[in-house]
């Protein structure tokens, strides 16, 4: 009863979370139901609502969920793949027949593959594909010498207890994508961003304050958004917090050319380029913790983790030298894991030659 | 540029991690629980080259690769461990093991099993053509 008491009384709380949240759990909740109804059970599953449910999801999802800067061949591409993956995963819990259930999970893997690729991880894409490919190809020796023999089981045809499952699932998914929302937005960033890139551009001040909208306001509004930003602190000192605390001097000196009696277009042009350059690098910290300046870690995996990023460096740098890159890093900064992974690679096929070579009558 | 954001593949991610917790949890087929347990390390692995490419870094890459050798050696000793329990029940049902659940607990049992699967259809005989050859009684005792 008091658990229930303390939760009656953060009631304006979750007011305001639903209140703030509501678009982003739409689309969670239309799958979980789409889940759910799919799920194989007694009573209570409707496949053909299900999939309507689930479709509209799933287009809820690819507008409100997923964020894209530019139509590319790369964002058709992401939709398709990550579109693939996602009806792959639910076809894979939601199948009565464990050889569809494995053919679905063929499509997340080489879905997810392809997603890799457009994240420039070439070698990872055939590597996944390789090892998966077996992997598959067990799984489906297995299927058809095990759960083939008898037709339709108790075992596939009833879930168990769908309706909690789905719940506690859906509770996680709702809570990470929420997490994530706040954590990774960067609409707004990317709004005031573009403005000062536009007025950048003006020749005179007219054009410049047309392109800001009015100027003041502007400019306070940007201030009041880099100081409610969650960066970290600048004590101690991290590259994000001095270019926070950069951006802030920046956005001042802009407001005092701004309202000097004869302001100077040029200054304020340059002005703005500066603050567009550091709101880019303050952007890019978005949601990212920074380690310490001052921490040493490897050169090995490319750049190291605090150093600073001229604009386009990872994806130039990134495709070019992967596989390079990669074998450098595996043999500088992590040998040792790469000898336990050895190990371990001997050691588990031992360990399941053990397992599964004993005969069922030696065992009773 | 890259035109897709951080976030999109971290929900991907997290999509994939979520469905595979769902089927983890309510699947009965041990096979089916093994590929969610594959498609949330999936999900994991997309968030990790994700990042990977969001700090211009390899780490997330490398990880990534760890997890396929652990995923590699957990496949291997899954299936082993799912043919071992196969030979013992003659079924991939995991309620069948029961008897391993906490002391207290009651039993789940199927509200509304299937029904019992129909006798097969007996095979056709065939009328032999022709004379019937001569046995000898050895022979047909194991015909």
């Amino acid at each position: 009863m008091t658990s229930f008491a303390v939760i009656l009384a953060q009631a304006g709380r979750w007011q305001r979370f639903v209140q703030d949240y509501w678009l982003i759990l739409l689309p969670v909740a239309l799958a979980f139901v789409a889940v759910y109804w799919l799920l194989p059970q007694a009573r209570g599953a409707r496949p053909l609502w299900g999939a309507l449910v689930g479709a509209a999801a799933l287009i809820a999802g690819s507008i409100i969920l997923v964020h894209s800067q530019a139509i590319w061949v790369e964002t058709l591409l992401f939709y398709i793949f990550a579109g693939l993956a996602v009806v792959g995963g639910v076809f894979l819990i939601t199948q009565r027949n464990p050889v569809h259930a494995a053919l679905s999970f063929a499509m997340v893997v080489l879905a997810t593959c392809g997603l890799f690729l457009l994240q420039a991880a070439p070698f990872l894409m055939a590597a996944t594909i390789i090892v998966y490919a077996g992997a598959i190809v067990v799984t489906f020796l297995f299927v058809i010498m095990l759960a083939q023999q008898a037709g339709l089981s108790n075992a596939d045809a009833h879930s168990r207890e769908p309706f909690l499952a789905s719940v506690a699932g859906f509770v996680l998914l709702s809570a990470l994508v929420c997490v994530l929302h706040k954590s990774y937005d960067a609409t707004r960033w990317n709004a005031f961003l573009d403005k000062v890139a536009r007025a950048s551009q003006g020749q005179s001040m007219s054009e410049i304050s047309a392109a800001l909208g009015d100027p003041k306001t502007f400019i306070d509004d940007f201030g009041q958004f880099v100081e409610g930003d969650r960066i970290l602190p600048t004590d101690p000192p991290t590259h994000a917090g001095m270019d926070r605390n950069a951006l802030a001097d920046a956005l001042q000196d802009l407001e005092m050319l701004v309202w000097a009696k004869t302001p100077e277009p040029q200054a304020v042009a340059k002005k703005l380029e500066q603050i567009h350059e550091l709101g880019r690098r303050v952007r890019y910290y978005q949601g990212s913790l920074q380690p310490s300046a001052k921490l040493k870690l490897s050169q090995q995996s490319g750049t190291p983790p605090n150093a600073d990023f001229p604009a386009g460096a990872a994806e130039r740098w990134l495709p070019a030298q992967n596989v390079a890159g990669l074998g450098k890093s595996l043999l500088g900064d992590h040998l040792l894991a790469v000898e336990l992974a050895a190990v371990l690679l001997l050691v588990a096929p031992i360990g399941a030659i053990a397992i599964a070579g004993r005969r069922a009558e030696d065992m009773r | 540029m890259n035109p897709m954001t951080l976030e999109s593949y971290l929900v991907v991610g997290a999509i994939l991690f979520a469905l595979g917790a769902v089927g983890f949890i309510t699947r009965r087929n041990m096979i089916i629980m093994f590929l969610s347990v594959e498609m949330m390390l999936q999900g994991v692995a997309l968030n990790l080259v994700a990042f990977a490419r969001y700090r211009g870094n390899l780490g997330g890459q490398v990880f990534t690769l760890f997890i396929l050798t652990v995923a590699a050696c957990e496949a291997a000793v899954a299936l082993a461990l799912i043919l071992m329990l196969y030979r013992r029940k003659k079924s991939l049902d995991v309620s069948l093991w029961q008897e391993l659940r906490e002391p207290g607990q009651e039993p789940i049992i199927d509200q509304e099993p299937l029904p019992p699967a129909p006798p097969p259809a007996p095979l056709p005989h065939l009328t032999p053509a022709g004379p019937e050859p001569a046995r000898k009684e050895a022979e047909t005792s194991h015909v």
